[in-house]
């Protein structure tokens, strides 16, 4: 944990684009709300690792949103039950059904289903929210923060420096 | 391409690549473990399978070596799987559900012998559950009664506890300690000889002249303490004959007790041992019971584990489940021709090796989620080229798609030729016949409704039993060539009213009513024989006792009356004798006066 708190940092101080932060940030949440033994997450690892996002952002939104979703699953239910029981979407569902693809993706799942319209929902506001953080610490608290004892704690670390060497 | 890591790819390969080599290691092992756990679970018994090993085209399991052993007969196999192999649906596996496209069992084989014990540590209570033969012979009490056909009058004396034993040594206790409370009682009582020294003694006291006054108030003094030690005496004399009185009249009740008893034990025997015309009718019962109680027994002990599974899984099949949200969420299920359950095996085809021959069975659809997928679960068999029968055909289906649940099972066979079957009395044996069999048995809401129908051909028994009885039958039943069985078991499944007729009733019940009368009446002379010479045993020397008991309270009684006329005895008045004297010295004057004058 400490040190993907560390590659975070890492990132944060960096040049990398703040857009490749917030788009790991939001596909963390999307994994977090959602079982984590679901086929949508098998694609959503691969667009992980594919796109250049930061890594250690997926993992800590992964670590974080986890959390959040302890609260919000129950109303993640609650959507998806009534999405999937809905009668004006049952014939759409049941075209769906008829699939094995589709059936294998558990769309089925009131939980899946619902975590997964709430994680779309709120993407766009973290990927929004996340980019105007990440730009106003970098302007106003990154030089605060790395005079603090902890992160100088954190930099003088064995672990952080052969990081550093092998990420060049 | 500033958004695009290519290097990225590969490291998907990577993780998905070692996520599949991590399942495909754990699989065979999580499987057999399954197998093993879940398995000895239901049993009661070891489940062992030797090997699980994944296959690839198409994606599957094969299972060597599977045997589940016998709670009831730890070295013995309920049944054993040479091989068993299952293709696999890959989607339903990304959801954790197992469908299985195929299955295929081959060796099967039942009562197969074991090397080393099936019995799990705590499995020895459990197994005599299973039991069923020690659990028919105890129900069967008509059988029991002819087994024990015809003991020895001695045989049943020593088995039955008598009345007769009972008053008998009751009898004897009483006497004792009545006997032991008289004697003390008589012993302190004055005998004759004591009698005679009083009757001296008031002589001595009253037969001489009072002398003087002292003399008389000396005599008087002694004489009144003989009166009190009389008066003791005779006290002691009534409590010794009321006590008399009182043992008298218990010994009589007791020895009354004793010999009404053997009549009493003669009824009880005559009831518990009877062999009447009723054995007869019920004999085919006692012959084919144990064999057909057994069966059914093992039957529905496994029907009773398996049944409550499916129900089980059918209440968590999705179509009932509460509406309640939950952190797992659930699956909603749209119509569609094929549903995914937890658990199916679309189809399973079964060699099977059994005591009657081959068989090939079909299964489909076995899910504990019939509500699911809308179908039952069915499986049928056939014999396949059976040496000892021309067709074997069985069909069971378990419909637990409504509530209460219907399963049914029909079974018809021909030209079974039936093997060798003990049969449950007199070591009778039914060597062979050949049996036309027609069986069904539906269970709906714990009712059982079920029937046996089997005609049989060609009979021929044999005995080896060397009681009469079993002579008798013997001779009976090889008169018989063809007969019929029928059976039924109706009402509650765990308790179900077993029927079993036969016409060999018929049959036989002529030829055993004359020989079981005359028998019996031949057993019922001797143990009255018996049970006299047992009351001779306890009440010959007491009636003799009780005699001498009465003649010891006649003695008692004289000595009483004796007491009472010596306690009358009185002394003269000094006073009086002295009266008496000068009255006899003056009439005495007076006498020689006159003869002076005259």
């Amino acid at each position: 944990m400490l040190s993907m708190l560390a590659n975070l940092l890492k990132a944060l101080n960096s040049e990398s684009e703040p857009g490749q932060i917030s788009l790991a940030f939001v596909f963390g949440m999307l994994v977090a709300f959602t079982p984590m033994w679901s086929f949508h997450n098998l694609l959503l690892l691969l667009l992980v690792l594919v796109l250049r996002t930061n890594i250690s952002g997926f993992l800590v939104g992964l670590a974080f949103f986890s959390l959040v979703a302890l609260l919000v699953d129950p109303l993640s239910i609650r959507i998806g039950e009534a999405v999937l029981t809905n009668p004006d979407w049952r014939e759409f569902f049941t075209g769906l059904y008829q699939s094995e693809f589709w059936r294998m993706t558990a769309f089925n799942n009131t939980l899946t289903m619902g975590g997964l319209i709430l994680g779309l929902v709120c993407a766009p506001v973290l990927y929004v929210v996340s980019n105007v953080l990440i730009r106003q610490y970098r302007e106003r608290v990154m030089e605060q923060v790395n005079k603090l004892k902890i992160v100088q704690v954190i930099k003088a670390s064995n672990f952080y420096r052969m990081y550093q060497s092998l990420a060049g | 391409m500033k958004w695009i890591r290519w290097s990225g790819l590969a490291g998907f390969a990577a993780v998905v690549a070692l996520l599949a080599a991590i399942w495909l290691l754990l699989a065979p092992w999580l499987i057999r473990a399954s197998i093993e756990t879940l398995g000895s679970k239901v049993a009661r018994a070891r489940v062992d399978v030797q090997s699980v090993s994944m296959m690839f085209s198409p994606i599957g399991v094969e299972i060597r070596g599977l045997t589940v052993a016998n709670a009831s007969q730890p070295m013995e196999n309920l049944f054993e799987v040479d091989r068993a192999e299952a293709s696999l649906e890959v989607g339903p596996l990304f959801l954790g559900k197992t469908i299985i496209q195929e299955l295929s069992i081959n060796g099967l084989e039942f009562n197969t012998a074991r090397t080393v014990s099936g019995a799990l540590p705590q499995s020895a209570s459990a197994s005599s559950a299973l039991d069923g033969s020690a659990g028919s012979k105890e129900d069967s009490g008509l059988a029991s009664q002819l087994m024990a056909e015809l003991p020895s009058a001695e045989e049943i004396l020593e088995r039955e506890s008598l009345q007769t034993d009972a008053a008998g040594k009751t009898l004897v206790s009483t006497f004792d300690a009545r006997k032991q409370q008289v004697n003390e009682a008589v012993a302190g009582l004055p005998d004759e000889k004591a009698l005679l020294a009083y009757q001296e003694e008031v002589q001595a006291l009253t037969a001489n002249n009072i002398t003087s006054l002292q003399d008389f108030q000396q005599r008087k003094q002694k004489l009144d303490e003989l009166r009190a030690r009389f008066k003791a005496d005779k006290k002691a004399i009534t409590s010794a004959r009321d006590l008399i009185g009182e043992t008298r009249i218990d010994l009589s009740d007791k020895l009354k007790t004793l010999r009404d008893a053997p009549a009493a034990d003669l009824a009880s025997i005559r009831a518990k041992y009877q062999l009447n015309a009723e054995g007869a009718v019920n004999l085919s019962g006692l012959l084919f019971g144990d064999d057909v109680g057994n069966r059914a027994a093992w039957l529905l002990h496994w029907y009773q584990e398996l049944s409550p599974w499916l129900d089980k899984m059918n209440s968590t099949d999705g179509v009932e489940e509460p509406e309640v949200p939950r952190p797992e969420g659930r699956f909603v299920h749209f119509p569609s021709a094929d549903p995914w359950p937890d658990f199916l095996i679309r189809k399973a085809h079964i060699n099977a090796t059994t005591s009657v021959g081959k068989l090939a069975g079909e299964a489909i659809d076995i899910t504990g989620q019939q509500r699911l997928i809308g179908r039952p679960m069915q499986f049928t068999a056939e014999g396949v080229d059976m040496p000892s029968a021309k067709s074997l055909n069985l069909k069971l289906v378990l419909d637990h798609r409504q509530k209460p649940a219907t399963d049914s099972f029909t079974l018809t066979s021909s030209d079974w030729q039936m093997p060798a079957v003990e049969l449950g009395i007199g070591e009778t044996r039914l060597d062979a016949a050949k049996a036309q069999v027609q069986a069904s048995a539906n269970v709906s809401a714990g009712k059982l409704s079920s029937k046996l129908d089997m005609q049989m051909a060609s009979a021929s028994f044999s005995g080896s039993g060397q009681t009469l009885f079993a002579k008798e039958l013997t001779s009976a039943l090889q008169t018989v060539k063809e007969f019929n069985i029928r059976a039924a078991a109706n009402g509650e499944l765990s308790s179900p009213k077993v029927e079993l007729g036969s016409d060999l009733d018929r049959r036989l019940s002529a030829a055993f009513t004359q020989r079981l009368r005359a028998k019996q009446d031949e057993l019922e002379a001797r143990l009255q024989k018996k049970i006299n010479e047992r009351i001779d045993q306890y009440a010959g020397s007491y009636a003799d006792d009780l005699k001498a008991i009465n003649d010891m309270d006649g003695s008692l009684a004289d000595r009483f009356t004796k007491l009472e006329e010596l306690a009358k005895a009185e002394l003269k008045e000094y006073a009086d004798q002295k009266k008496q004297e000068a009255k006899d010295k003056a009439k005495s004057a007076v006498g020689e006066q006159i003869k002076k004058i005259l």
